[in-house]
């Protein structure tokens, strides 16, 4: 089980995120409302993942990622956006994002981002079948 | 132009991720009117750098009741949280429907950057002054009229 921290200025995207990761297995620890809040938040808690906004008042979510980085270089930052422009992507992943989502979000995109960072959570297919014969032949 | 863009995404949204019919779809109007009658809920996000326009997503009621309902999957929503649930998924439709859209404005979006969603409920219209321009067109749905905008400059709205 991952510990999730969720950043992101919009009530809803906090409650739908929070949501579908708790769906798929996983705690969420905090969900911060702009970049401040996140780095505060990752440096009192060290989540294992973070998903990051990147348009948000006060403080952005590349600004906040490049401050996460240079304090911890390993963090797992995956970028929900609804910007689908390459230059937001690219400067997301210079900045040390290892991922990135576009809105709208689903929980398949979830569980789609999570096993790219963490490939041990990747949905096994293989495992429910056999579990499906398992149960047949009973 | 940026109103081909954004109409195509809002479309895009409300059926493929909503689930939500639109009706007519021929028959959406785009026009310049000299002022901007606003619905129920309304959203709006101001783009800057090499564009400086604002754009307006207008709601009637029933609609953003369904898109309410489809973002909280089943969820229930306490009475004093509604205001603020309403305003927020009005943001987020217009921000999701804007940031897919930035790619096929002018110049593929490079440059452009936009700000977070504001929300004005208290406003019941927006009025065009003598350089400005806004361009509007009305999305039927199945649940009601969605307005989409943009306001600004004429030179800059095309």
């Amino acid at each position: 089980m991952l510990k999730v921290l969720i950043v992101d200025d919009s009530l809803i995207i906090r409650k739908k995120i929070t949501k579908n990761i708790e769906k798929l297995g996983h705690k969420v620890i905090f969900a911060a409302q702009n970049g401040k809040e996140a780095i505060e938040a990752y440096n009192a808690k060290k989540p294992d993942l973070v998903t990051m906004d990147i348009t948000m008042p006060d403080m952005d979510g590349i600004t906040a990622v490049k401050s996460i980085i240079k304090d911890d270089p390993k963090a797992k930052i995956i970028m929900v956006t609804s910007h689908g422009q390459e230059e937001m992507v690219i400067k997301s992943i210079q900045a040390g994002a290892v991922g990135y989502m576009l809105k709208p979000i689903t929980e398949d995109k979830l569980l789609q981002s999570i096993a790219e960072v963490f490939p041990e959570y990747a949905k096994d297919e293989d495992s429910e079948e056999l579990y499906l014969l398992d149960d047949d032949d009973f | 132009m940026i109103l081909d863009s954004l109409l195509l995404q809002a479309r895009l949204f409300l059926e493929e991720d909503m689930e939500i019919s639109i009706l007519n779809s021929k028959q959406i109007d785009i026009s310049s009117p000299q002022k901007l009658v606003l619905k129920n809920r309304t959203s709006m996000i101001g783009t800057g750098g090499t564009l400086n326009i604002m754009l307006v997503i207008s709601f009637e009621k029933n609609i953003l009741s369904k898109l309410v309902e489809n973002f909280m999957e089943g969820e229930e929503i306490e009475d004093e949280e509604l205001d603020e649930i309403e305003d927020s998924v009005s943001g987020e439709v217009l921000n999701t429907i804007v940031g897919l859209s930035l790619p096929t404005f002018p110049n593929r979006g490079k440059g452009i950057t936009i700000t977070p969603p504001i929300s004005v409920n208290d406003a019941s219209s927006i009025y065009k002054h003598k350089d400005s321009k806004i361009i509007c067109a009305t999305v039927q749905t199945e649940y009601g009229d969605i307005v989409i905008s943009a306001v600004g400059s004429k030179d800059q709205i095309k």
